[in-house]
């Protein structure tokens, strides 16, 4: 692997999940669990004549960001599209359960002053969700992974991280959405349902999955960025996620559930407002949203550096 | 074969709940907007006198503002919908002690989460993730939650509709119960995977095969009913075995995670133990180099 000084210069849509999770945290801080070493591989693939990894597609560890002990769970799109199974899922669940487990350690050792070395959990995405070679499987992990997520409210702050190729998606969409902060690049994707399942379910006039730019608007980070669906957008770099990660370690916790989108009576409140306003709007496109937010030239800010993009969006008002 | 229960959620309803119970939208001083997601019935109702709030799904419905919701779709209002009516019933229970939450019940038959543009372009994976997360907190406040599966629990809508119960029933298979991700010609579109292969493991393998006895031996459901008779005793049944577990602080009996050590004892994901096994085994060699000599 690339040394940490060369880590923090790749392209993060090209990084893969263990240079990302290396690359993240502090130099020379990471400690792999379950690692390739361990040969903790899928027992479900080889019966049906396909090819495991020694990591099942998911880099699992910790680190540190400054005094922070920073948990990370980093998918590999580049096996079977990053998706989720037995052991990967397990993986998932025990990292955020050792994050939790910190917390309450680090509370007991220095009870005045534990805020400071309060435990993270930063996931980065790359994955459809549920791996269909052992479907069940994958599924009761998603659940066990939203549990968690639930466990660590109020407690640490879990990170989602997406900006790789094959972005967020499936069961992993609404991970993503329940965690507290997500940071985005423009070329991070999230939702629900792929845009290629759309187009067969709905049709290729409701959806055209081989149109690149309606994918992007409608899924990138962009759009999700002017929705309030993603809290940072970055640029396309190791180094500019991780300059994020570290100022949001300098967010004060009970600050934190701010961030949030969903996850609370007054959240959902206000989430049903915004599908009523949907209603009256009818977008016909992602960016008839972007106009109603008062952006009055959405094709130009599609096409506009982050950094632009930035200096002139205008994003949806929070009510919360 | 049994009769199917398949697309009758509001019937389910009528044959679960005490006869003239139902008060539909109405959770305590809580009212639910009648209007918004039609796919989803809420309410209060009473199982043998207890009153309980009840999330069912209705197939007969059809969303007028939003096209994908037919035949148990769960839609965008479909799933804040569901997410409301559980924050209020935290709500209205919030100064009651733990025994005294009152319990959920989901009566599950849906298809799949809202596949669509407009879906997307607002977030569906908000609205199925903010159902999850408070059915999460109302479990973890005390709440007893059983999800009775009578119909389809496929997939995504499965996880936003049933995964985050204390306990999980479900009608025989003989009632054309469908628990699944996808259906095996689907899978073998997708994975390029030679069908008859998928079709031998399916025979057996259940991390693999779909159906609710797979599940069962899985741990991801915690009973099957055989008649439709039974289902309100049964589900009084584990209101009272998961209250009681609650009671006695056992959480982690209950839930996905308790579904997760159901599985090893009726030994289906096998796997999953020795991965969390050798986490905590590398955790505890390095943690201390992660937080001790921290105060300097």
């Amino acid at each position: 692997m690339l040394n940490w000084e060369k880590l923090q210069q790749l392209n993060f849509t090209d990084a893969n999940a263990r240079e990302r999770a290396f690359g993240l945290v502090d130099k020379g801080s990471f400690t792999e669990f379950v690692s390739p070493r361990d040969k903790m591989s899928s027992p479900h693939l080889p019966v049906l004549g396909e090819a495991i990894e020694f990591d099942d597609g998911i880099v699992t560890g910790l680190g540190l960001l400054g005094s922070r002990p920073v948990f990370v769970i980093s998918q590999e799109g580049k096996f079977i599209g990053g998706a989720i199974g037995e052991v990967g899922g397990a993986k998932m669940v025990k990292t955020i359960k050792l994050a939790l487990q910190t917390y309450e350690r680090v509370k007991k050792i220095t009870p005045a002053s534990y805020e400071k070395r309060l435990p993270a959990v930063i996931i980065s995405f790359e994955t459809g969700g549920v791996r269909l070679h052992e479907a069940n499987a994958g599924l009761l992990a998603h659940a066990e992974v939203m549990d968690q997520i639930q466990d660590a409210r109020g407690k640490i702050p879990i990170i989602a991280v997406i900006g790789s190729k094959v972005g967020c998606f499936g069961g992993m969409g609404f991970v993503a959405a329940a965690t507290d902060i997500i940071v985005m690049s423009e070329n991070g994707r999230l939702g629900l349902t792929g845009p290629e399942v759309i187009e067969q379910e709905m049709g290729k006039d409701e959806f055209d999955a081989a149109n690149k730019a309606l994918v992007f608007r409608t899924t990138g980070g962009k759009h999700k960025y002017i929705m309030q669906d993603c809290n940072f957008l970055v640029e396309d770099s190791v180094r500019a996620f991780r300059t994020q990660l570290k100022e949001i370690m300098n967010i004060p916790f009970p600050e934190i559930e701010k961030y949030r989108r969903i996850g609370s009576l007054q959240l959902v409140e206000e989430q049903l407002e915004l599908v009523k306003s949907a209603v009256t709007i009818g977008p016909k496109d992602a960016q008839d949203m972007w106009k109603y937010y008062g952006n009055d030239n959405p094709q130009a800010l599609a096409d506009i550096s982050p950094k632009e993009f930035l200096a002139t969006v205008k994003r949806r008002e929070r009510v919360i | 074969m049994e009769e199917t229960m398949i697309g009758r959620g509001r019937e389910a309803i009528e044959m679960i709940f005490d006869v003239d119970s139902v008060r539909e939208n109405t959770i305590g001083a809580y009212q639910v907007e009648g209007e918004i997601g039609p796919g989803a019935v809420v309410g209060t109702a009473r199982i043998e006198g207890q009153e309980v709030t009840f999330i069912a799904n209705d197939a007969q419905a059809i969303n007028p503002r939003f096209n994908v919701v037919y035949f148990g779709v769960i839609g965008l209002e479909e799933a804040y919908k569901m997410a409301l009516t559980v924050y209020y019933t935290i709500e209205v229970d919030k100064d009651k002690p733990l025994e005294k939450k009152r319990p959920l019940v989901l009566i599950v038959d849906t298809p799949g989460n809202g596949p669509g543009k407009v879906e997307e372009i607002i977030g569906m994976n908000k609205a199925t993730g903010s159902y999850q997360l408070a059915l999460a907190e109302a479990r973890k406040a005390g709440h007893p939650i059983i999800a009775m599966v009578i119909g389809r629990a496929i997939s995504g809508a499965f996880l936003c509709h049933g995964l985050q119960a204390d306990h999980i029933l479900s009608l025989d298979k003989d009632f054309g119960t469908m628990i699944h991700v996808m259906p095996i010609t689907s899978i073998a579109r997708i994975t390029k995977l030679d069908i008859e292969r998928l079709e031998k493991l399916s025979e057996d393998n259940p991390v693999f095969a779909a159906g609710v006895d797979f599940f069962y031996r899985l741990g991801g459901v915690e009973e099957i009913v055989d008649k439709v008779e039974n289902m309100k005793a049964a589900i009084k049944k584990h209101i009272a075995e998961v209250c009681q577990l609650k009671k006695n602080g056992r959480f982690d009996k209950l839930g996905p995670w308790g579904r997760g050590l159901l599985g090893e004892e009726r030994g289906g994901r096998t796997s999953r133990k020795k991965v969390i096994q050798l986490m905590d085994t590398q955790y505890e060699a390095v943690i201390d180099k992660y937080i001790s000599g921290m105060e300097h």
